[in-house]
């Protein structure tokens, strides 16, 4: 009797564990955990923050989060928001190193080289998210910035350039599946095929380098520096499988009937600003559209693995490659 | 051959090798059941039972050294009575850690084959030690009667028990604590180090430290629970006067060594984020935070239950009424300070919620959460429980005999535990006080916040020697009042409000500013303990202890502690475990298996709490196996100590 007792007691004992834990599952969410998205945008550094880059276990932003590790990001004791606060930080790292810094380039280093500048009151303990255990990819990294950027700011991809201690670190990530270039490329002759507008693949018409350029796709001014040269192979070849943020393409239909494709460039209450494939830019009122829907393809063509040979393509990526 | 690729990590390295074809797979199912669930079913039931293995040895031969030097054959036959336990639950301890080696073999091959290649060495001398401990084991048991007038022998016999037992944990630990800590690895994740150097891993010390008290405390009250399920089944006086003086053995071992495990454990949980920060913020901050709220709920019912037990069992003392009043107040302080230490410092909220309560973080009970209030509840507690322990030693006792006349003796006793005292306030104090602020990252401003501590430890030294003089006067009951104040003014007090101050002025300094609370507490265990032990040498007694006369409760208190225990014990071991996360080893070794990933608290509790219920069981089985030839002799009545 007392054994069946005390077994009794001991069952019941761990059953009230068990229903603890269930319990701390419940109220805390943890099982609900997000599938993180893949390229670069403000929503993917928002959940590498607050998930595997595990950020949030040293710095919270403003009210959100509750860790004390490292400096809060938003406004707080410590300061204004974060984008203002890196002004500040790049002016003096200017002083330091001799050569104008920008906020963006203040927060590249404190992820690229935490040491490099530790603020007051908090120690030099930052690890390198780059490097295992964390290991976050250059497109993760550059998400995150962008997320960085919107504390206090607004989200400037173009302004990201990753230094080639992220690259180096990250290149060989992937094992035997990495993959790699199979010709060596002529980056001059890739820099030919891109401004050549006769040419079977005029990126130029809607891509600029160095403000030379259309603009109906993304600046590729440092392309290089964000992406690896699998991500860009691939974004030549399937445009549509990842379509940058702010550039996709969108169907509108009139009030009088007629059918619109292009990127908005910019929109107000009344008015939309709609560019074409050929970056042709055209006003309509809002009142005039009937309906309008994000396409799930790119305005870029789909067909560059039919227009262009191997060679073209090394070549082409060749010269991406050069733009950091 | 070691082939080294630049740029590769060795998790990648692996993989390519087995999608090549020549490494085989790199994890496979047990049965169609998930592997890395059925390695750590086997791996925490493995640890339960060797816990329980190398922990009761140590304590086995105290009691024994006790009987011998004190001439109390009880002692002897209690310590006996602790190796037959352990004898039975030997072999199901190796069988197990045999399964161990084949599932981690057999599921997961490419990891085993890293593994063994760095540790072989440490593996051949693992299987030699455990050679040795079974020879010293039986011998010991089975040479009881035999070597009873050699005393001397046999203990030695079971001291090196102890030490072959102490150095198959230390190898094992090596292997447990490489895991989170891998040393001698270069860029590519190649190990380019000695065996030797992967042993003395960073966390290989910490590890063994925090695991040889564990298995103490563990053993303690698996033991006390064994007494208690034979006490509630007894049907003589005799047997249940017997048992509960076995229980009451068992839980005092357990709450000893339950007493500087917290700090045991801050000790690891700090070079483990020394180690790697991703690793300590994710224990701590991350992912696995909710587990430390769950240990604090197990821990704090140790320490609650443990303290009801030590009270309920005064009713059998008596005189104890004398000291009865106090129990309430320790309750409160007990149940507050739990309440504060597994408060969390903020959960998931809605808008709604978040709007109603003027933010994430309550205006109040926020501060609960956060660890410097952790860290003074916790001294809290521990001076508190010390408290117990010392109404219970003192509760037949009148009539003291003076220090002044117990000679030179206890005037050595006394200086030399002022003198330990001062030593190790003094060694941390002249730390403090030449810590460079920038060395934790603070400017020369904060300065003063470091040095505050040391003038606190100073102070608190003052005290040391002042509780001194009033012992060597014969006001030592004074003299302990004067310093448990002290330290609760100290340790809680004064460093627990000012561990706010340092979180908002110079965090990196916490963890100096907890250590300097932990040394004030030692201090006074230290101390405190001294004193009493001469204030009542040679006390008139007001009468023997009634063993036997103890409420069944206070029996499911003992079961309630051991089942606490195993719980607690298979929860730190999920954490120690997953804090490597998707990692064999933490950013050398990937697992890049479908089954690499962190399970939920709601499923981690249901393994743990099947572990737990698996053990018990088996245990039970076992030590029911080991008193099936057991006479019903009636043991002789207990005696008044």
């Amino acid at each position: 009797m007392a054994a069946l007792k005390v077994s009794f007691f001991t069952v019941f004992l761990i059953g009230l564990f068990i229903w603890l834990g269930a319990g701390i599952t419940r109220v805390s969410g943890e099982g609900a955990s997000v599938r993180l998205g893949v390229g670069l945008s403000v929503e993917n550094g928002e959940q590498i923050f607050w998930g595997p880059g595990k950020c949030s276990t040293c710095h919270s932003i403003g009210p959100r989060g509750s860790t004390v590790r490292g400096p809060n990001l938003g406004e707080s004791r410590q300061g204004p928001e974060l984008a203002i606060r890196a002004a500040e930080r790049a002016a003096q790292r200017a002083l330091a190193l001799g050569h104008d810094v920008t906020g963006t380039e203040y927060l590249i280093e404190s992820i690229a080289e935490p040491s490099a500048y530790v603020v007051d009151g908090f120690k030099d303990e930052m690890p390198r998210v780059y490097d295992p255990p964390i290991s976050l990819g250059p497109d993760q990294i550059a998400s995150v910035i962008m997320y960085l950027q919107t504390i206090g700011g607004a989200p400037d991809p173009s302004a990201i350039v990753l230094p080639p201690v992220i690259r180096e670190a990250t290149s060989g990530r992937g094992g035997a599946d990495a993959w790699a270039p199979y010709l060596a490329g002529d980056s001059i002759l890739g820099r030919a095929l891109f401004f050549d507008l006769d040419g079977p693949a005029p990126c130029s018409k809607c891509h600029s380098v160095n403000n030379e350029g259309g603009d109906v796709g993304p600046d590729l001014t440092a392309v290089a520096g964000v992406r690896t040269a699998q991500f860009i192979v691939e974004a030549i070849l399937e445009p549509s499988a990842e379509i940058a943020g702010g550039y996709e393409s969108v169907l509108i239909q009139t009030t009088d009937g007629r059918i619109l494709d292009g990127v908005i460039r910019r929109e107000t209450q009344d008015s939309v600003w709609l560019a074409d494939g050929e970056g042709i830019e055209s006003a309509l009122a809002t009142t005039a559209i009937a309906r309008r829907r994000v396409q799930e393809t790119s305005l870029m063509p789909e067909d560059f693995a039919r227009l262009l040979t191997v060679a073209e393509l090394h070549d082409l990526l060749a010269y991406l490659e050069t733009l950091r | 051959m070691t082939i080294t690729i630049p740029g590769l990590f060795l998790a990648d390295l692996i993989g390519a090798v087995q999608a090549a074809g020549g490494g085989g797979e790199a994890v496979r199912t047990f049965f169609g059941l998930s592997p890395r669930a059925t390695i750590w079913v086997v791996a925490q039931l493995h640890l339960l039972f060797a816990a329980f293995v190398l922990g009761v040895p140590i304590f086995a031969v105290i009691v024994e050294f006790i009987g011998w030097r004190t001439d109390d054959q009880r002692y002897d036959r209690l310590a006996r009575e602790f190796i037959k336990l352990l004898t039975v639950a030997f072999a199901t301890t190796a069988a197990l850690g045999g399964l161990l080696a084949f599932t981690l073999f057999g599921l997961y091959p490419a990891f085993s084959t890293y593994f063994v290649s760095i540790f072989s060495p440490s593996m051949y001398v693992y299987a030699v030690f455990f050679f040795v401990e079974t020879g010293i084991l039986y011998s010991y048991y089975y040479s009881w009667d035999r070597l009873k007038r050699h005393k001397g022998v046999h203990i030695t016999l079971g001291v090196l028990l102890n030490l072959a037992g102490t150095i198959l944990v230390f190898i094992s630990n090596a292997w447990a604590s490489y895991m989170m800590s891998p040393v001698g690895v270069d860029e590519t994740g190649t190990f380019v180090g000695t065996t030797m150097e992967a042993v003395m891993n960073p966390l290989w010390m910490p590890l063994n430290i925090h695991r040889l008290l564990g298995n103490v405390a563990f053993g303690g009250f698996v033991v006390g629970a064994y007494a208690a399920v034979k006490f509630l089944a007894a049907r003589t006086e005799e047997r249940r006067a017997h048992y509960d003086w076995m229980g009451y053995v068992g839980n005092f071992i357990g709450l000893a060594a339950l007493i500087p495990l917290p700090f045991a454990g801050y000790y690891l949980g700090r070079e483990i984020y020394s180690a790697s920060p991703v690793m300590g913020n994710n224990m701590m901050g991350g992912e696995f935070s909710w587990t430390f709220i769950l240990q604090a709920a197990l821990v704090g019912l140790l320490f609650i239950v443990g303290n009801y037990y030590l009270w309920s069992g005064m009713n059998r003392i008596p005189g104890a009424e004398r000291y009865q009043r106090f129990v309430k107040y320790f309750n409160v302080i007990l149940i507050v300070c739990v309440a504060i230490w597994l408060t969390p410092r903020n959960l998931p909220m809605s808008a709604e919620e978040q709007l109603a309560l003027g933010g994430q973080v309550h205006p109040v009970l926020g501060y609960f959460g956060l660890m410097a209030a952790k860290n003074a509840v916790i001294n809290f507690i521990i001076l508190t429980t010390f408290a117990s322990f010392l109404l219970y030693r003192r509760a037949n006792k009148t009539d003291l005999v003076p220090v002044s006349e117990q000679g030179g003796g206890a005037t050595t006793l006394m200086l030399l535990a002022g003198a330990l005292c001062l030593l190790i306030l003094g060694w941390y104090a002249g730390v403090m006080f030449t810590l460079p602020p920038d060395s934790l990252g603070l400017g020369p401003e904060k300065a003063i916040y470091v040095r505050i501590p040391a003038l606190l430890l100073v102070v608190t030294m003052v005290a040391v020697v002042v509780c001194v003089v009033l012992c060597l006067r014969d006001k030592g009951r004074l003299a302990q009042v004067v310093y448990m104040a002290m330290v609760a003014l100290m340790s809680v007090g004064v460093l627990g409000v000012y561990g706010f101050v340092v979180m908002v002025q110079a965090n990196p300094l916490l963890r100096q500013v907890a250590a300097t609370q932990w040394l004030i507490l030692m201090s006074a265990l230290i101390l405190v303990t001294a004193i009493d032990v001469l204030l009542f040498r040679g006390a008139r007694s007001l009468g023997p202890i009634r063993w036997g006369e103890v409420t069944a409760r206070s029996q499911y208190a003992l079961i309630a502690l051991c089942v606490t225990i195993v719980l607690t014990m298979g929860l730190m071991g999920f954490v120690r475990s997953g804090l490597r996360e998707n990692w064999h080893i933490y950013g050398v070794v990937r697992d890049t298996s479908e089954w690499g990933f962190t399970p939920t608290t709601a499923v981690m509790t249901q393994m743990v709490g099947g572990i737990t219920l698996l053990f018990l069981t088996v245990v039970s089985f076992l030590f029911w196996l080991s008193g099936l030839d057991e006479k019903e002799h009636v043991p002789e009545p207990a005696g008044s100590d």
